[in-house]
């Protein structure tokens, strides 16, 4: 499994500390506050938060630096992490509505065939 | 031994890695999606972008050439849609008062 835009990464650029949270937000899309709120409830209540904020600080590598181009590749990416499926349906909805729009210019000049009476305009 | 603590013990050592194991096996036999899987959703998401951008723009063109042309949106007045089409509205504006 090296598929870079599916792997979790430590965001070092938003980080507080060594951007565990800041990457479990770019993974999940869950604001990083509560990632961190978390971390720290688990520590009082178990003790377990700060092990595995090391653990998975030293198992993720760095995030690249330009993995995404804007915010909306990003949360695109977000989506596919969270239901690959549901992405997939909706990448085919987003094909379905351009080939709705198509069809509308395409009918649009079959039927009233614009340039045609625009021609008989200026014959007349 | 009191059935207490077998029950404890059972608990521990057998229910426990049951539970686990039950839900590590669950957790990989779920839909988990592939490097190729990757690439054909990167393909796909940015065809549908560049789609999306030039239907936008042929829309807009042949709304400008026919103003009784109305394209029906189902997601209609989006910001993402509206910046740039502002920016190709502006150009057109230019482009017919510099013509006649």
């Amino acid at each position: 499994m090296n598929s870079p835009r599916t792997t979790l990464y430590r965001d070092q650029q938003n980080a507080k500390l060594m951007g565990v949270c800041s990457g479990l937000e770019d993974y999940t899309g869950i604001n990083a506050i509560w990632w961190r709120l978390a971390f720290v409830v688990l520590t009082i209540s178990t003790g377990f938060g700060i092990p595995i904020y090391f653990a998975l600080g030293l198992l993720a590598s760095k995030k690249p630096d330009h993995l995404y181009v804007d915010r909306d590749e990003q949360r695109y990416w977000q989506r596919v992490r969270q239901s690959p499926k549901r992405t997939a349906r909706e990448i085919r909805a987003r094909f379905r509505d351009i080939d709705r729009r198509l069809a509308e210019v395409e009918t649009y000049y079959v039927t009233s065939n614009p340039r045609l009476s625009a021609e008989i305009e200026r014959l007349r | 031994m009191d059935p207490e603590g077998v029950f404890a013990i059972l608990a521990i050592f057998l229910g426990l890695p049951w539970i686990i194991m039950h839900y590590i096996t669950k957790w990989k036999t779920a839909a988990t999606i592939t490097t190729d899987d990757e690439h054909l959703l990167e393909e796909l998401y940015q065809l549908a972008r560049r789609l999306d951008e030039r239907m936008d723009t042929v829309e807009r063109l042949v709304g400008s050439d026919n103003p009784e042309f109305k394209p029906a949106r189902i997601r209609h007045d989006q910001d993402i849609d509206n910046e740039p089409l502002r920016e190709l509205d502006r150009l057109l504006a230019e482009k017919k008062g510099a013509r006649p």
